[in-house]
């Protein structure tokens, strides 16, 4: 990688100046360490021996990941997680992908309302489209609150997520490639399946993955629209209200890995698509 | 509006090459069941909520269409609630400065003295957390704040405090510091969008001409980062005026927040009171985010990696 000439390197440099930059890259290492403290504490709680976590650490142990194992009560919360994060993930890909192209492409005369309404669930606090939403369900609609309900509260922030995702990647796509696919005889939806799918897939993987990790995560929606079937946040809540059980960090544990495993696999994707992008652009 | 949004750029040229005949209602169709789910699970229970704020609950915990404006009013005369209220928006603005005085060096030094390549990897180190569980986040400062916790065990050790103190759990202190540590990401990945697109040869520049560093800062730097301030301090704080989980776990009693009412209401099955509440929050938040709606720049903040 060629080397960046700084231009602060060029000019006579203040002691000052100097102090200004050590007292800054103090205060950005401080600022990552305080990022990255109660992650640290969670993880090295999860090995605990001792039961009520704290520090010092009295000694090493895996019996709260052998416990969390055996616990049928967590495996069930594992498994709703997964179902609700699934359906969520799938759902939301295919209507936010859709929605994209009308937003980019036609021309609308409301296309900016449309937009502001569709970043509206992503910035409102969750705990009001929680509580919209359990009104709805209860009071209105009379409906008991169940697994469903909870993949309805996910869908509100999901599917703009999705929507917001491709239509970044929407806006960068080279139209002559569906022209020159058209000019050699190919119908619009034998475009859409062969051309135009397949070079924004990165960004609808990249949705669904991103929808998987915000599902699985979800507590505030959830926390209003849950029934009688937790799911892994709720029972996380539920167990730590009722006093913490230590291998609350194993689980803690467990997710924060799982989490980033999708997160950065995630990550990979949208770059491998923006590379992709960029030896498109060449 | 502007029309540098990205429908008017993305889609200006293409008038030239597809037809503009058999435009409408078919292309619009992909956008229904999206359409759907908004209006469908956001638009239409807000508007359930303001209905039912108008409701009364009676002794069975039934609605009651018995329209009256009693739930609002009440909202701006008991105390608690105003002070609850007034409490949460200072809280709010506390920690989006907080967010700000801290992200806005982090973020310059990132921009100005670090390699891109460093910068990367700091970027995502900042991301990283932040796609981490927010009810775990919370939960592990619980551990670190409390009585026993991390940081009164540190403090100890080195000598600054002789017993374990409660200063830093179940109250406003450590509501924000929890809340700092939650939105610092949003501000930093804000700030940091802005200043990236800064030219900081202009601040060499207005040094050369003679603007002393902080002259330069202000009149130069800041007008053009101003887009970026505003973005982040929405992100900061518009979550705060929702924040239940965070004044529930190490809040306390004293540590409430103005949405903790709102759920108090709602467990005690008291919807219209609690509709009344959490709509005048939406109210206010739809409101700022609408003025605001040109730096909701969700792309910058959250989509990034």
């Amino acid at each position: 990688m060629a080397e960046r000439i700084d231009p602060i390197e060029l000019m006579p440099v203040s002691r000052h100046a100097r102090r200004t930059r050590g007292l800054l890259a103090i205060l950005t290492g401080a600022m990552i360490a305080f990022l990255y403290i109660p992650i640290v504490f969670l993880v090295l709680f999860s090995f605990e021996t001792s039961n009520t976590p704290g520090l010092p650490i009295t000694g090493l142990t895996l019996k709260w990941y052998e416990t969390m194992l055996k616990d049928r009560q967590i495996q069930q919360a594992v498994l709703n997680s997964v179902i609700v994060a699934a359906i969520v993930a799938v759902v939301a890909s295919v209507i936010g992908t859709m929605a994209a192209f009308p937003l980019v492409r036609a021309r609308l005369r409301f296309a900016d309302s449309i937009r502001l309404l569709f970043t509206l669930p992503i910035m409102i606090p969750g705990a009001l489209l929680g509580i919209g939403l359990l009104l709805t369900f209860r009071r209105v609609l009379n409906v008991e609150l169940s697994l469903a309900t909870v993949i309805a509260g996910h869908l509100v922030f999901t599917v703009p997520f999705v929507l917001l995702i491709v239509s970044a990647r929407l806006q960068g796509f080279d139209r002559r490639l569906e022209w020159a696919a058209a000019d050699l005889g190919a119908s619009p939806g034998q475009t859409l399946r062969h051309i135009v799918l397949p070079l924004i897939s990165p960004a609808i993987l990249a949705g669904a993955l991103l929808s998987v990790t915000l599902s699985i995560d979800e507590f505030v929606i959830t926390f209003f629209t849950i029934g009688p079937q937790p799911t892994l946040p709720l029972y996380i809540y539920t167990s730590i209200k009722l006093g913490v059980s230590p291998e609350v960090n194993a689980v803690a544990t467990v997710i924060l890995v799982a989490t980033l495993s999708v997160f950065g696999a995630g990550s990979v994707l949208l770059r491998s698509g923006r590379r992709l992008r960029r030896r498109e652009a060449r | 509006m502007t029309t540098e949004t990205a429908s008017g750029a993305g889609s200006a040229p293409l008038a030239v090459g597809s037809s503009p005949v058999r435009r409408p209602i078919g292309r619009l169709a992909p956008l229904v069941p999206g359409l759907l789910v908004i209006v469908l699970l956001f638009l239409v229970p807000m508007g359930f909520m303001l209905v039912f704020s108008f409701m009364r609950t009676d002794v069975n915990f039934n609605l009651v269409p018995d329209w009256n404006i009693d739930n609002y009013a009440r909202f701006f005369t008991v105390a608690t609630y105003v002070r609850t209220f007034l409490k949460t928006l200072l809280m709010a603005a506390a920690v989006t400065t907080a967010g700000l005085a801290t992200a806005m060096p982090f973020a310059y030094f990132l921009v100005r003295y670090v390699s891109p390549r460093l910068q990367r990897a700091i970027l995502l180190a900042v991301i990283v957390p932040f796609w981490t569980s927010y009810l775990l986040r919370v939960y592990a400062w619980q551990a670190i704040l409390g009585e026993h916790g991390a940081l009164n065990q540190v403090l100890q050790a080195i000598g600054l405090i002789k017993e374990p103190s409660a200063l830093f759990i179940y109250n406003d202190l450590g509501v924000g510091i929890t809340l700092w540590y939650l939105y610092f990401p949003f501000a930093a990945l804000a700030l940091y969008a802005a200043l990236d697109k800064f030219d900081f040869s202009q601040f060499n520049a207005a040094q050369d001409l003679g603007a002393r560093p902080d002259q330069a800062f202000r009149l130069i730097l800041l007008p053009q980062i101003r887009a970026g301030i505003i973005t982040a301090c929405i992100f900061v704080f518009i979550p705060i005026l929702g924040e239940f989980l965070t004044p529930a776990l190490v809040g306390g009693a004293s540590g409430s927040l103005i949405a903790n009412l709102v759920v108090n209401f709602f467990r005690g099955a008291q919807y219209a009171e609690g509709s009344a509440l959490a709509f005048v929050i939406a109210f206010i938040v739809t409101v700022v985010l609408i003025v605001f709606r040109r730096y909701l720049r969700v792309e910058d903040v959250v989509a990034r990696g």
